[in-house]
């Protein structure tokens, strides 16, 4: 009975073959991930605006507009609908954040941040954990419930500081909860694509807004503002450590856009979205190349290899400019060869 | 919490006599009376919030005030005894058997009508019955694998059979969490008791479904086809997903290619052999059933009707739970069994046989009437509460239509306690156990025990205000533990710790 022997299989197979993976439920992991990411960016902008401009006082009106301007500029919004928000009446930081936080209108508002990550949530529960999926039920409630908005008016900071928690435990779950397959390379490249997206908005907008109003400010003022940037980006620490002193901008830029080892930056953002990419093909189609990963990795090396002075050759508004429309095309390249089938 | 309880002259599943509680409720009802509306109380918001955050919803249609709710939960377990459940549960095997047999024989021979058993034109007449289905061979000759009975108990507190639910039973969901929230929330209530575990549901439910793969699938790949998340029993599908560890599949994401269906992947397209659908046959193939369907898949049918995958339950299953063949099925278990129901049926009343007919439009006003083609508590008249220009209204349908209706003597459900404004006041509940048809028969021990939670109401449909309770089938007739010492002492209602034999507790 030779062949009886030759035919047995081992109970437990070493390397299982990869699972395949619904297309819908890849797009919605990817969504989900950049929803909850874009949610937290728009709680910690409106944090750290609501703090910048309690720290420097009665500001000039028009200041002031602008400052909060930067926000909806951040988010691609259109500033009108924000200053008719709640009857035109009240300060203009109270109508942006209304604007901001509640808005259904608004496509980037808070909540509709967070309900549309929890639509796709609720699309591919069988896809997450448990743990991720009441994580963020749990923030849904929170931000959608009937006592949201009194506790948004108790305290704002406590609202957005709960939205980041919230967001940072689910990113951490996903990280511990989930085997690091292909789904779990689709949260990653949706949570870097869109942190490097907003990353480079913020350095685009303020800088500009910055530039402007520069010479008029003194030391201290522009050191409060160019640490407003920093902590907009979740940096101000790692900046700190690395560079003791003053706040020089175009440090402050080089350190957002090139800095090696923080993940904040965008050249590690766009590393990690090119990891991501390059690990789905492998499993997908290993020896096809992928739009999305040739642009990706082109970036990744040019990042890897520059100098701020060539950034500043380009201009820095071109360069972040074209930086976005990449990430852009590379959205739309995972789109056209993973979700639409 | 009991002191104003009162049993209405009903079947009380809790109490014998005004406070003399049955033997197998004595640790529950002594636990309660420990406790206080205080702690209860505390007890229902820990569930609610669970609840709430876990996203255990189901959605109501025509609801402005939102369409996502929480499946209102009654913490007071409902408890049924060994031997009461043994008699059940031989009950449901008997009826599930013959319910399959029935199906097979109408879509092939059909001895049963013409033996004249049962008049063909109420099968011809009825909407579920699928021409398309006429001699098309199902995988191992099962159509109904998953079956949903909905049993009552009368007055006397008999079981009876209410009705079948063989299309796309749906509540499972519901029962195993209400189980886990239950563990959670009353540790040392459920330890006090030995009751049998539902926990392998899913497994079960995957190997039933492994057991209709095609022959040429190795390892089948078995999916859940769900009509999306707007679906009131959404939850469900995904929870089933989830816990047997298959994909989720809406009409989407399938294709037909050369009779075999495929699912769009991110790497292309995968063969996919067994179909758990919880999508309606009207519903499954723009190409056979309604042309307008967007849930399903086009060309599925035919990749149906030459085997190369299975759908569970089979295509048009619905003849047998038709509420015009219900007063049938015991004579169908006579005629394919030649036994006696285990389990009666509530007596029905035909419209469309002239007799009763006549009999239901003189007592319309001691009946219920019920649409044959509505599910879920819609489409029905409580003659009793009705007032006369409702009974007249369904009068005339009634003569309109008559294949359209039946009716039943109102049966005075049995009552449970049920926690409500800080005391215990009855309420009636029914009873659906679930039932696995696969290589053998596997009955859920349990089930899902809905509860009208409306004072007075007989109708425990979730979309009509029902909820639910955790239900415990006890592995002996009556507990072994003595009702009150364990918990007589358990003043403190924040020490829910469980019980353990120690020195100075000698119970146990």
């Amino acid at each position: 009975m030779t062949d009886a022997t030759l035919q047995i299989q081992p109970k437990f197979p070493t390397h299982p073959p990869a699972r395949p993976m619904l297309s819908r439920d890849a797009d919605s992991m990817y969504w989900m991930s950049r929803y909850v990411e874009r949610a937290e960016h728009v709680a910690r902008l409106l944090l750290v605006n609501s703090n910048l401009l309690m720290d420097v006082g009665e500001l000039a009106p028009t200041l002031q507009q602008r400052q909060w301007q930067t926000v909806l500029t951040i988010f691609r919004l259109d500033p009108a609908p924000a200053a008719a928000q709640a009857g035109g009446d009240g300060a203009l930081g109270a109508r942006v954040a209304q604007h901001m936080v509640f808005d259904p209108a608004n496509p980037n508002s808070l909540l509709n941040c967070v309900t549309r990550a929890r639509e796709n949530a609720r699309a591919i529960r069988e896809n997450i954990s448990a743990e991720m999926w009441e994580c963020l039920n749990t923030l849904y409630w929170s931000v959608s419930g009937e006592d949201a908005r009194a506790r948004f008016e108790e305290s704002p900071d406590d609202f957005y500081r709960h939205a980041m928690g919230a967001s940072n435990l689910f990113q951490g779950l996903s990280d511990q909860t989930l085997p690091h397959d292909q789904g779990w390379q689709f949260t990653q490249l949706g949570k870097f694509l869109e942190r490097v997206d907003v990353t480079c908005r913020i350095i685009e907008t303020k800088f500009s807004i910055l530039r402007s109003a520069d010479n008029l400010m003194a030391g201290a003022m522009r050191n409060i503002h160019w640490m407003a940037v920093l902590r907009s980006c979740c940096s101000i620490e790692a900046y700190r450590r690395q560079h003791i002193g003053d706040m020089d901008p175009l440090t402050v830029a080089s350190f957002l856009i090139l800095e090696r080892t923080f993940p904040r930056s965008i050249r590690y953002g766009v590393e990690m979205a090119h990891e991501a990419i390059a690990a789905i093909r492998a499993e997908v189609s290993p020896l096809a190349i992928d739009p999305a990963e040739r642009i990706l990795g082109r970036l990744a090396a040019q990042l890897e290899y520059s100098e701020m002075a060539e950034i500043l050759g380009e201009g820095l508004p071109a360069y972040l400019t074209r930086l976005q429309n990449l990430v852009a095309e590379a959205g739309f390249a995972v789109q056209k060869s993973y979700f639409m089938h | 919490m009991f002191d104003k309880y009162e049993v209405n002259g009903l079947f009380d599943e809790m109490f014998d006599a005004p406070g003399q509680p049955r033997a197998h409720y004595g640790p529950v009802a002594a636990r309660l009376r420990a406790l206080g509306p205080g702690a209860f109380q505390k007890r229902v918001r820990m569930a609610d919030v669970t609840f709430r955050n876990q996203g255990i919803t189901f959605t109501v249609y025509k609801d402005a005030a939102g369409v996502e709710k929480i499946f209102p939960f009654d913490l007071v377990p409902r408890i049924i005894p060994a031997n009461e459940w043994a008699k059940i549960e031989q009950g449901l095997v008997q009826r599930i058997t013959a319910l399959n047999l029935f199906c097979q024989d109408v879509y092939h021979e059909q001895r049963i009508l013409k033996e004249k058993v049962i008049p063909p034109d109420l099968i011809y007449g009825a909407r579920m019955f699928r021409r398309e289905m006429f001699h098309v061979r199902v995988p191992k000759n099962i159509y109904i694998q998953i079956c949903g009975t909905d049993l009552i108990r009368d007055k006397w507190g008999n079981y009876l059979v209410l009705e079948d639910n063989a299309r796309t039973p749906s509540g499972v969901s519901y029962v195993l969490e209400n189980r886990s929230v239950m563990k959670r929330v009353f540790p040392a209530l459920f330890s006090a008791y030995k009751v049998r575990a539902i926990e392998d549901y899913p497994y079960n439910l995957l190997q039933c479904l492994k057991y209709v793969a095609p022959p040429h699938a190795g390892d089948p790949t078995v999916v859940v086809l769900t009509p999306g998340i707007f679906n009131s029993a959404y939850f469900e599908h995904s929870f089933l997903a989830r816990q047997m560890g298959v994909e989720l599949v809406q009409g989407g994401d399938l294709v037909v290619e050369n009779s075999f269906v495929y699912m769009r992947t991110t790497a292309g397209l995968r063969r996919v052999d067994v179909i758990y659908r919880r999508v309606d046959d009207d519903f499954i193939d723009p190409l056979c059933f309604r042309p307008d369907s967007m849930l399903g898949v086009a060309g599925l049918m035919n990749a149906y009707r030459v085997g190369n995958v299975a759908l569970v339950n089979a295509v048009g299953t619905g003849v047998s739970d038709d509420k015009a063949v219900y007063p049938f099925v015991p004579r169908m278990i006579k005629f394919y069994l030649g036994q006696d129901p285990v389990l009666p049926n509530v007596k029905t009343y035909i419209c469309a046989e002239e007799d009763d007919r006549k009999y239901v439009l003189e007592h319309l006003h001691e009946l219920v009437v019920k649409s044959t083609n509505e599910s879920g508590g819609y489409g029905m008249l409580m003659g009793h509460q009705a007032s006369q220009a409702e009974r007249e209204e369904f009068a005339g349908k009634i003569k309109a239509d008559p294949r359209d209706f039946v009716a039943q003597p109102i049966v005075e459900l049995s009552q449970h306690p049920s926690y409500v404004d800080g005391h215990f006041e009855g309420r009636r509940v029914d009873l659906r156990p679930y039932i696995l048809y696969g290589e053998r028969v596997i009955v859920m021990p349990g089930g899902l025990t809905r509860v009208a939670l409306r004072k007075g109401s007989l109708v425990v449909n979730s979309s009509q205000g029902g909820g639910s309770k955790d239900t415990w089938v006890l592995e002996e007739d009556t507990p072994a533990v003595p009702p009150s010492p364990l918990f007589s002492g358990e003043s403190n209602p924040a020490a829910d710790v469980i019980a353990r034999p120690d020195a100075t507790s000698p119970v146990v």
